[in-house]
C-alpha cells in the first residue's frame, strides 16, 4: 500500500453520490485568506529552509512586500467587503488569528456578518512543517482558544498557515477537534481521512485556481475571472449527478486591489445567478457531511477494495 | 565526450534526416494525421527523494532518485519541505477525479488512449488498470514514480534495475508486457535507448523531435521513435508555463491545422501527451474538449494508439 493512505482512494465514479441540502448542484464556499506576517520575523532557526522565509527579496523587514500585504487589510478587505454585501455572499474567512488582536475593526466587521471563521494558524510566516508534535499539540490548542475567546466560536477547520503541515498535523488537528483539513486539493468533494481519534475530514481548497497563483504566474484578472466561470459551469453540469463543491480563494490584497475587484463581482454575480447552489460555509458542507455521507463512505470504503 | 567536427551527429541513436528528403509517409487509408493522445499516470511519492531543491530525506529514496527541480510541486512550484501535501494532493485529484472526466472527453471525441503507466501507480491502483483495460487501452512502461526520473546519476546497472522494475510492474498489472516506453519527464540518460531495446521495448517516446515515428539505431532490439508534441504537453506549457488555457487550446489547433495541411504531402503525427490531475480539472478539461472537437471535426484523421501507429510503420518498413 502507497504511503500516506490518509485518505484513502475511492474513485469519484465509484463511490456514494452525494446529495447537498435543496438536491443544490453546487456547493459554493468563498474564502478569503485575512493574513497577518511579522515585521519582523524570528530569525531563521534553520529548521525551515526557505520556506520559513516569506521575506525573500532583501533580508527582513522587506517593506514593499509588507506593506503589499497591509494594503489589504488597510484598504482592499473592505473594498471587497461591499462586493460580498452586494451579492450577499456569506464567506469562510480563511483568519490568520493573529488579526483578532491586532485589529479590532477587522475582527468586529467579520463577526458582524456572520462569516465561519477557518483559522489558518495565527501568523502566516509560522510554518507547522518541522514542529515537534508537542509544539504542534500546542499550536492547535492556541488556534482553537483564541477563536473561542475572541468570538466565542468553536474551531472546525483548518487550512494551515501557507499550507505548512507536518506529517502529523491531521492527527494532531483531529484530536484538538477539529473536524475538517482543507489543505487536500484532491477531489471535487470532501473525503473522510484516517485519523488516530475523533473524526476529520478533507475540504478541498482550491490550490490551483487561486487568485494568489494566477497574480504570481502573471496571469490577467480578466483570465481569472473567466477560468473560475469555466470551473463553476463544469462543477455545475457535473452536480446534476453528483454534488460538487466550488470552492472560490481569495487574498484581500489581490482581489481587493482597484484593478481586480470588478472581477469578483462578475465572478459572484455569474455564480449566484444560478438556481441550485448552496451558497455556504466550509463549516456548514463539514456538519451537512459528517451528519450524512461520512458514515457511508468509511462503510463503503470498507467494502470496496480499491488496492487489490 | 564532446562532439567531434563531422557530418551527422555526435550519438549514435537515429541518423540525421531533415523532413523534406524523406519518401513520403503513407498511414493506413491515406489520412494525413494519426492522431494519438497519451494519459500519464504517475505517482507522486508521499518521502521526498534526495533532491537539489529542499526538504530531501536522506535514505528514504535511492540515492540517485532524482526528482526534476521544477516538477510540480503545487503553487509555489519547485517542491515544499516534507510533507508537500500540495504536489501531493493536487496529483491525486488525478485518479480520484480527473481521469474519468479526461476519459469522458474522449469518449465523446472517438479517442482511445494510450496509457503511460508508472509502476507505483500500476501496482497500487488495480481498479483503475481494470476500468482502463475493459475500454482496450493500449498500456506503456512509464518509470517507477513521478518523482524518481532517469537521470545519467545512475549506474548501468541501477538503470537496468529501474527499467525492468517499471515493465514488469505493468506486465503483471495489465497480463501484457508493455511494447511502448514513457520516461518520467522524458528522463534517459546516454545509455537509455540500449537498454530499452535489450529489455524488448519496441518504441519509445522521450525524443520529442520529429512530426513522423522513425527507427532508431540500438545494439539489440527492433527500436522506433514516436515523437510526442512536447510543446503542447500540458505540464510543460500549462503548469511550468502558465499559459492561458484559452490559449493553450489555441495552439493545439493551430498546431493541427497546419500539420493536417502539410499531411496532404507525407503523413504527420499528433501526439498529445496529457496529465489527468492537470487537463481533468474542471475549467482544463472545458478547454481541451473544445480543441478535440476542432481536431475531430476533419476528414483523414487516423485515431490510434501509439502502438498501433509503430506497428504500421514496422509493416511499412518491411518487417
Amino acid at each position: 500500500m502507497l504511503e500516506p493512505n490518509l485518505s484513502p482512494y475511492a474513485p469519484i465514479v465509484d463511490r456514494p453520490v452525494v446529495r447537498w441540502p435543496n438536491n443544490a448542484r453546487v456547493a459554493l464556499w468563498v474564502a478569503p485568506n485575512v493574513e497577518y506576517m511579522d515585521f519582523m520575523p524570528a530569525p531563521n532557526d534553520g529548521r525551515g529552509g526557505f520556506f520559513r522565509t516569506v521575506y525573500s527579496r532583501t533580508p527582513a523587514p522587506d517593506v514593499a512586500a509588507f506593506a503589499l500585504q497591509d494594503y489589504g487589510n488597510r484598504v482592499c478587505f473592505w473594498r471587497m467587503l461591499e462586493v460580498f454585501d452586494q451579492h450577499k455572499i456569506r464567506c469562510t474567512v480563511s483568519l490568520n488569528e493573529a488579526i483578532l488582536e491586532h485589529f479590532a475593526e477587522t475582527k468586529e466587521a467579520l463577526l458582524k456578518r456572520d462569516y465561519a471563521f477557518m483559522s489558518h494558524g495565527i501568523y502566516n510566516n509560522r510554518f507547522l512543517n518541522l514542529l515537534s508534535i508537542d509544539e504542534e499539540r500546542a499550536f492547535f490548542k492556541d488556534c482553537v482558544d483564541s477563536l473561542k475567546r475572541h468570538t466565542g466560536k468553536q474551531l472546525k477547520g483548518m487550512l494551515t498557515p501557507a499550507v505548512s503541515p507536518s506529517a502529523n498535523t491531521h492527527n494532531i488537528m483531529a484530536e484538538a477537534g477539529l473536524i475538517y483539513n482543507a489543505d487536500w486539493g484532491h477531489d471535487d468533494q470532501p473525503f473522510p481521512m484516517k485519523v488516530e481519534t475523533g473524526r476529520l475530514i478533507t475540504m478541498p481548497y482550491n490550490l490551483d485556481l487561486n487568485d494568489g497563483t494566477y497574480n504570481r504566474f502573471g496571469c490577467t484578472p480578466e483570465y481569472w475571472a473567466q477560468c473560475v466561470k469555466d470551473q463553476f459551469d463544469v462543477m455545475y453540469e457535473e452536480g446534476a449527478e453528483n454534488g460538487k463543491q466550488v470552492c472560490v480563494s481569495l487574498h484581500p490584497s489581490i482581489i481587493g486591489h482597484p484593478s481586480r475587484v470588478k472581477y469578483l463581482d462578475d465572478v459572484l454575480g455569474y455564480m449566484m445567478g444560478h438556481d441550485g447552489v448552496w451558497q455556504t460555509t466550509a463549516d456548514d458542507i463539514a456538519d451537512y457531511y459528517m451528519e450524512n455521507y461520512y458514515d457511508d463512505m468509511v462503510a463503503h470504503l470498507e467494502n470496496h477494495d480499491y488496492q487489490s | 565526450m564532446p562532439a567531434e567536427r563531422k557530418p551527422g551527429y555526435d550519438m549514435p541513436y537515429y541518423n540525421w534526416s531533415p523532413i523534406p528528403t524523406r519518401p513520403r509517409l503513407r498511414w493506413p487509408n491515406g489520412e494525413r494525421v494519426a492522431l494519438s493522445v497519451i494519459l500519464s499516470l504517475d505517482h507522486y511519492q508521499w518521502k521526498p527523494t534526495n533532491d537539489f531543491t529542499n526538504g530531501g530525506m536522506p535514505g528514504s529514496q535511492p540515492e540517485h532518485a532524482y526528482k526534476a527541480p521544477e516538477a510540480p510541486g503545487g503553487v509555489s512550484g519547485g517542491g515544499r519541505p516534507f510533507p508537500d501535501v500540495i504536489g501531493f494532493s493536487v496529483r491525486e485529484y488525478g485518479p480520484r477525479v480527473g481521469i474519468f472526466r479526461v476519459l469522458k472527453i474522449l469518449d465523446k471525441h472517438g479517442i482511445k488512449p494510450t496509457i503511460a503507466i508508472d509502476a507505483l501507480t500500476a501496482e497500487n491502483y488495480p481498479y483503475l488498470v481494470r476500468v482502463l483495460k475493459e475500454r482496450g487501452c493500449e498500456f506503456m512502461a512509464h518509470g517507477i514514480a513521478a518523482n524518481q526520473m532517469i537521470t545519467s546519476r545512475m549506474t548501468e546497472e541501477q538503470e537496468r534495475d529501474y527499467i525492468r522494475r517499471s515493465i514488469e510492474a505493468v506486465t503483471k498489472a495489465t497480463g501484457v508486457r508493455p511494447k511502448g516506453w514513457l520516461g518520467i519527464e522524458f528522463g534517459e540518460s546516454e545509455r537509455t535507448a540500449s537498454i530499452l531495446a535489450d529489455e524488448g521495448i519496441g518504441y519509445v517516446c522521450d525524443w520529442p523531435n520529429d512530426d513522423q515515428p522513425y527507427h532508431m539505431n540500438t545494439p539489440t532490439g527492433d527500436m522506433y521513435s514516436l515523437p510526442v508534441n512536447l510543446t503542447l504537453v500540458d505540464l510543460r506549457s500549462h503548469w511550468y508555463g502558465r499559459i492561458h488555457v484559452d490559449t493553450y487550446a489555441k495552439m493545439i489547433t493551430d498546431s493541427f491545422d497546419v500539420v493536417y495541411r502539410e499531411g496532404a504531402e507525407t503523413g504527420r503525427l499528433m501526439v498529445l501527451n496529457f496529465q489527468p490531475w492537470l487537463m481533468g480539472t474542471g475549467f482544463r478539461s472545458k478547454h481541451l474538449d473544445r480543441a478535440l472537437g476542432h481536431i475531430c471535426r476533419h476528414g483523414g484523421i487516423w485515431k490510434a494508439s501509439a502502438g498501433e501507429i509503430i506497428d504500421h510503420c514496422r509493416s511499412q518498413a518491411g518487417g
